[in-house]
């Protein structure tokens, strides 16, 4: 089997490092053809995708993850509890540069946390037990906590939205808006050289950087920016994103048309790269907080109905980009359990109109919403729904443009169920519907009891056995539908080489090479 | 001449301020919120409320109104909500790719439009006419996205001989050769338009090739191209003019698909993205600008016209 081949069968696995070979070499400029443009790379303030791709050149935190998903520190040396897990002290590692040649230290850290506390979209459940923060000397940081917070590592490693760190005149000067691109400021491998909207983001290699010691690890260990400069051009046509690889103009473009896979597998200037580890997850949520979702009854006599596999087969068509799995973590992940599976994909008409019968429902509007803006998401939904009148369901399909749709899911009085789909992150604390603030409102005597206690437990056993608990709760109470997993497909021209490249949550590019 | 100029600057002035008052009410009108958008999908209404406050976008939009004038009056247009970056610089460096990619689109639209309208008319009612009547409407018909895609198949994946997409600055590199990144979507854009050129070249053409001085200028001896060139196609010119007028214009402001396919940096493709991000600064800044662009275009297309016809009299 050729070299080539090889890649190919492990991509597909998922298993996937990125083509390996040759000797690793210094210089070029990587192009990367984006499907859209991120709003900011300020990552306090925004949970983008697109944004964390290019950031995570740019700025590191505290944490990141390693190549199996548990968080490990990249800013720090090491890090204790002490007390009882209120108080958490951070060591830093020392000599490590900012990119305008200042070095980090204890007050950049406690700035960038402060800002990120207060104005972050991913930090309030952190946020909420912060007593204190301090900076006892140069390289130290000291956490009190209200109480003890078992996904601490994980919570600050988290890369949509998680606390980077900034120089400290940097975050003190921002409030609740995105940074203008002139204080894009960080300690990665690669830094900030210009925006030009519309036309492409520069980020060249920062001479100076400081890695982590120890091997490469994911997102963590050693990282070498070989690559001279990357460029990251929103190219919307994905058919004019794969002409431009195949031309040798782009070196990467992500959001491929799967029914393009195999004729791009026969081409012999680019690898396609399906991104199982980890999928994404479409999902419908449940309005709990109004209406006629708010019966769980209710909930229970939609999921009954629902036949995940005609859904997942009309949005991604052939079985090798999607699958089945009720599991809110992929496989690989340390937290992915079959709890609550005996519900999902049941399929079953009969029990669905008996559910809804005992749940009093008389054939009123169930609204359901979802945006244009995403063909997959539309797909589903007009399977969805039809299945669901199939079962008895007067259903009221509303299709939304995304930012129309983003605005009516927060008024709980305008919808019943919307569809969208989910990034597999790599702890239940990044759950986006656990906390109970995202739209659909879940609150559950039981599920805030174990999120509780989930959270204020340290140990990883313990807290995978509340975890379980909770996703059968998921199941049973049904704020949520997984539908499935869902591969998407990027590829990548045969001249990026390196030496060991697992695919992860987002691309990255270090430890890589032009041939 | 200088009084028309004067008097039609002038009346710049109330059409932008009506341009501006019109879409900044209709924008608000629109549901969608440009502080859900920025922070993704992830955020909470409190972070979203949060947003809008430091943005001014909580206020009633009376006084977001009258702000904003008072901003623009002073020339300044505001940062875009999504780049953080001013309007102004984010648009100028959007209508540089849309200027240049116009004009040789327009260029395009001249070669195959007017000489292929004047050709079919000279020639009309042979087997050559009904060949452009039957190209003329595929030319109308073809999607501009697949005419693209086939473009970039051909000379970017095949040949290799132009960029499939992208575009670098002239202006800023001052380097001409950057041009190739415009021939193709320009071949497409003008393809496109020249359809609907070519069909009003002919039919002004067929017009004035039945005039009586036409016969005299054949009887005087004047060979046929002088006739077709100096005298026909001169006085059959001022419809022509018009239509590549509004083409140009339309070409510059709203080629929104062809610029999606080649990725092109645009005015309508970042009108279209403003849009779905709710970026209201920026659709301001824009709406100006096309308000403006089409103001010059006919201010243009009126000067020409007494060029083309010196008994027309700019008053």
């Amino acid at each position: 089997m050729s070299v080539r081949k090889l890649l190919l069968v492990v991509a597909v696995l998922g298993l996937g490092v990125i083509a390996c070979g040759s000797t690793p070499r210094y210089g070029g400029t990587l192009r990367y053809a984006m499907y859209g443009e991120p709003p900011t790379l300020d990552m306090h303030v925004t949970t983008s995708v697109l944004a964390s791709v290019v950031a995570h050149h740019i700025f590191e935190g505290l944490f990141d993850f390693g190549a199996d998903y548990t968080p490990k520190p990249v800013l720090l040396e090491s890090f204790e509890y002490q007390g009882e897990g209120t108080t958490v002290v951070f060591h830093l590692r020392k000599g490590v540069l900012f990119h305008n040649g200042k070095e980090m230290t204890s007050e950049d850290v406690v700035a960038s946390l402060k800002r990120w506390g207060e104005f972050g979209v991913q930090s309030k459940q952190l946020w909420n037990l912060v007593i204190s923060i301090n900076a006892p000397d140069k390289y130290t940081v000291v956490l009190q906590l209200s109480e003890p917070f078992g996904p601490l590592p994980a919570y600050l490693a988290n890369i949509y939205g998680g606390p980077r760190i900034y120089p400290k005149e940097v975050a003190e000067s921002a409030g609740a808006q995105p940074m203008s691109p002139d204080k894009y400021i960080g300690t990665g491998p690669y830094k900030f050289v210009e925006w030009s909207p519309g036309r492409w983001i520069k980020l060249a290699r920062f001479d100076q950087y400081a890695s982590p010691p120890g091997p490469s690890d994911g997102f963590t260990g050693s990282k070498v920016a070989y690559i001279d400069e990357i460029i990251f051009v929103p190219v919307p046509d994905p058919m004019t994103r794969v002409a431009g690889v195949l031309a040798g103009e782009y070196d990467y473009a992500d959001s491929i048309p799967t029914d393009l896979y195999d004729s791009l597998a026969a081409s012999p200037n680019v690898v396609p790269l399906l991104l199982t580890n980890p999928p994404i997850y479409p999902a419908m949520v449940m309005n709990t907080k109004q209406g006629l979702m708010s019966n769980v009854t209710m909930r229970q006599a939609v999921l009954a109905t629902l036949n995940m596999e005609e859904a997942l087969r009309a949005a991604y068509g052939d079985e090798r980009f999607w699958s089945l799995e009720s599991s809110y973590f992929a496989k690989g992940i340390i937290w992915y359990s079959p709890a609550g599976k005996e519900y999902y994909n049941q399929n079953n008409s009969a029990k669905a109109r008996e559910l809804a019968k005992q749940a009093g429902y008389a054939g009123e509007p169930v609204r359901f919403l979802v945006s244009s803006d995403y063909k997959h998401h539309y797909d589903q939904a007009v399977v969805l729904a039809q299945q669901l009148r199939s079962a008895g369901f007067n259903v009221d399909l509303q299709v939304y443009d995304w930012a129309t749709l983003l605005q009516r899911r927060a008024n709980p009085e305008l919808w019943d169920i919307f569809f969208s789909h989910f990034l597999t992150v790599p702890e239940p604390c990044l759950v986006l519907f656990l906390p109970g603030t995202y739209p659909g409102w879940w609150q559950n005597p039981k599920k805030n009891e174990l999120v509780a206690l989930m959270n204020s437990t340290l140990d990883f056993e313990t807290r995978y056995s509340i975890w379980e608990q909770i996703q059968a709760l998921i199941w049973e109470d049904v704020p949520f539908i997984k539908i499935g997993n869902a591969f998407f497909l990027d590829i990548i021209s045969t001249r990026v080489k390196s030496s060991d490249h697992p695919i992860m949550l987002i691309p990255y590019f270090w430890n890589m090479w032009l041939e | 001449m200088i009084s028309f100029l004067i008097k039609r600057l002038a009346a710049l002035v109330p059409t932008v301020l009506l341009v501006i008052t019109l879409s900044f009410f209709l924008l608000h009108m629109i549901p969608g919120d440009p502080a859900a958008v920025l922070l993704g999908p992830n955020a909470t209404p409190e972070q979203i409320a949060a947003l809008k406050h430091s943005l001014g976008l909580d206020r009633p939009v009376f006084v977001q109104y009258v702000k904003y004038m008072a901003r623009v009056l002073r020339g300044d247009f505001g940062n875009s909500i999504y780049f953080q970056q001013p309007v102004l610089k984010v648009v100028l460096s959007h209508a540089e790719a849309s200027f240049l990619l116009a004009t040789l689109g327009l260029m395009v639209v001249i070669l195959l439009g007017v000489s292929s309208g004047v050709t079919s008319a000279v020639l009309s009612r042979t087997a050559y006419d009904k060949v452009f009547l039957t190209f003329a409407l595929l030319g109308a018909s073809i999607p501009s996205f697949w005419l693209g895609l086939l473009l970039i198949l051909l000379f970017g994946v095949r040949l290799r001989v132009f960029p499939t997409s992208g575009f670098v600055s002239v202006l800023s590199t001052g380097n001409l050769s950057n041009l190739r990144y415009l021939v193709l979507p320009a071949l497409t854009l003008g393809a496109v338009n020249s359809a609907v050129v070519a069909r009003v070249t002919r039919s002004a053409m067929l017009e004035v090739l039945h005039q009586q001085y036409i016969d005299v200028a054949r009887a005087k001896g004047l060979n046929s191209a002088n006739v077709i060139l100096k005298h026909a196609l001169r006085n059959a010119a001022i419809p022509i003019v018009t239509v590549l007028g509004f083409v140009f214009a339309g070409m510059m402001a709203t080629a929104v698909v062809t610029e999606n396919v080649f990725a092109i940096p645009g005015i309508g493709r970042l009108v279209v993205q403003s849009v779905l991000r709710r970026d209201y600064p920026m659709i301001q800044g824009i709406m100006v600008l096309v308000a403006f662009l089409y103001l010059v275009v006919n201010l243009a297309t009126d000067i020409v016209y007494t060029i083309l016809d010196p008994r027309i009299r700019l008053t």
